[in-house]
């Protein structure tokens, strides 16, 4: 019988309901896309600042400075001295390295020159003090200590820059979320517009679907899956791209600042295990959001358009 | 007697601000009748047939379905009321990118059944309506008169308790239109009942079945 005959043919899948290929789709597709590899990117640089900065603050704060002046009447080779027998006398403090009037002079050739006018200057001699981070020195009444018995001599603890360095952090870490946030928002109209357009352009199926009795929960489900698909392919793609241009900026890149970009994308990248675990896994949150921000207003929408429509 | 499956009472219609397309008309359909329902072009058979279907709502007068007034039925039940009704368009509205297998298993499709649960119904049906063979061919390549009998399939395959069809044989050739009128007779054997609107008066004839007349919007002969 013909009917046992093809029966072999239709025991496949049943198809699709809602066509595969939609042009409104086609658009959401590289519009996702771009919005993923944005987001991979912000996550990326915010990343990168939040470890510059957690590396600078750990630096500055495993260390403190000792300035002597030298003033009138008073031997700054004496003070010098004096500072360094009381740091090396107080609990908590591991080493001390005296500045000499060449390196001190050193630091300030960058902006004064080389030339007479550093030996004429009175240049202010440094002790850096490395501290025990575990264990650290009671820091107000070694100020305290200094500056009772070696007036032209002062305590800085870096604290200053450390709050700023901190305070920096958090104005990226909330311009960063700003940025994904209105990534997340411009997904959202884009899938609510998408949708609309979708169903528009499947107005006769989802009417005949009604017809024969569906619900509006099994037309949405079938919306869905054309969402699902569209958005995650979009989300690896982008995520993907994403993390290529940090690769590339790695092998290729480079400020050759203090700060190089592609060191930071090294680290960020092919870091230790503990840091990089992170990074791969907000960047693999990526295409999840974007894909569930996909479903959910998708079906939010279909509801809503349904609704109206019937 | 039971509550009738289709009853109308004084219904008009109109779309927009045009005339009325529909005037007071009045009729019951009982369980398991079958009725054809007649008239010229425009006369108003697709209109009440769409109202049958819930695709538009009167604009006065009151219809019951299965003794429920549509007009007061949530939004929400009228998936499980149209369940209950088989509908062959005159247009066919078949789901061009869908096989002829899936468009008329898709009543069944849409109640969540499984393909391994309709496929053997559905190949049966296929195989009475003749287009076994073209069970994994696309509607666009199909002819008139085979699209016709896939949406008759597809009407009949969820054994619905009301079939309503719009010109059903208005596509196929005199034998194929006496066997698709035997399988609505089979159905309305067990129980469905039926309603066709055709302006055939050759098949109004063979089937000998009761007639209404619509003339201009109203309905002049109910028998």
């Amino acid at each position: 019988m013909s009917a046992v005959a093809t029966l072999g043919e239709t025991q496949r899948r049943p198809g699709a309901i809602i066509p595969r290929i939609q042009p409104p789709l086609g658009s959401l597709m590289i519009a996702m896309t771009v919005m993923c590899y944005l987001a991979t990117l912000a996550i990326g640089a915010l990343l990168l600042v939040n470890r510059t900065v957690a590396g600078w603050t750990s630096e500055l704060s495993s260390e403190v400075t000792v300035q002597v002046r030298p003033l009138d009447k008073r031997n700054v080779k004496a003070d010098v001295a004096q500072v360094k027998k009381i740091l090396l006398a107080t609990r908590g403090v591991k080493s001390v390295d005296v500045y000499d009037r060449a390196r001190s002079a050193a630091l300030l050739q960058p902006w004064l020159g080389k030339g007479a006018i550093l030996e004429d200057l009175p240049i202010p001699r440094l002790v850096t003090v490395v501290i025990d981070r575990s264990a650290p020195p009671d820091f107000a009444a070694l100020a305290k200590t200094i500056s009772s018995e070696v007036p032209s001599a002062s305590l800085d603890t870096h604290r200053r820059w450390q709050a700023e360095l901190t305070r920096l952090a958090k104005a990226f870490q909330w311009l960063g979320l700003a940025i994904l946030l209105l990534i997340g928002g411009a997904a959202v109209l884009l899938v609510v517009k998408t949708t609309r357009a979708a169903l528009e352009a499947n107005r006769e199926i989802v009417e005949v679907l009604h017809l024969v009795g569906a619900r509006d929960h099994f037309i949405a489900r079938q919306v869905e899956r054309r969402f699902l698909l569209t958005s995650l392919r979009a989300g690896i793609a982008g995520t993907i791209a994403g993390l290529l241009t940090f690769v590339i900026v790695s092998l290729f890149g480079g400020l050759g600042a203090p700060l190089d970009l592609a060191q930071a994308s090294r680290g960020l990248l092919f870091g230790p295990p503990e840091t990089s675990r992170l990074v791969y896994l907000l960047v693999m949150l990526v295409p999840i959001i974007a894909t569930l921000i996909s479903l959910i207003t998708a079906r939010l929408s279909v509801l809503r358009i349904l609704h109206e429509i019937a | 007697m039971g509550t009738p499956v289709i009853r109308f009472e004084n219904v008009g219609l109109r779309y927009g601000k045009g005339p009325e397309v529909l005037r007071d008309v009045s009729f019951e359909m009982e369980q398991g009748a079958f009725c054809m329902l007649t008239g010229a072009s425009g006369a108003g058979k697709t209109s009440l047939l769409r109202m049958l279907f819930l695709a538009s709502r009167p604009t006065r007068g009151l219809i019951s379905l299965f003794g429920r007034d549509i007009a007061t039925l949530p939004r929400r039940d009228y998936p499980t009321l149209r369940r209950r009704i088989g509908v062959v368009f005159q247009e066919f509205r078949l789901i061009d990118h869908l096989t002829t297998f899936d468009n008329v298993a898709l009543p069944l499709r849409v109640t969540g059944k499984s393909r391994s649960a309709y496929r053997g119904d559905v190949m049966e049906l296929l195989n009475w309506v003749g287009l076994a063979d073209h069970a994994d061919a696309l509607p666009p390549v199909l002819s008139g008169g085979e699209k016709q009998r896939v949406a008759i399939a597809r009407a009949v395959v969820a054994k619905p308790d009301l079939l309503l069809a719009d010109e059903p044989t208005g596509n196929v050739d005199p034998a194929m239109g006496l066997r698709l009128m035997k399988l609505f007779a089979e159905l309305n054997r067990f129980g469905t009942t039926v309603l066709i609107a055709t302006h055939d008066s050759h098949l109004i004839e063979r089937t000998g079945m009761p007639v209404m007349q619509l003339v201009k919007g109203e309905l002049r002969h109910a028998a």
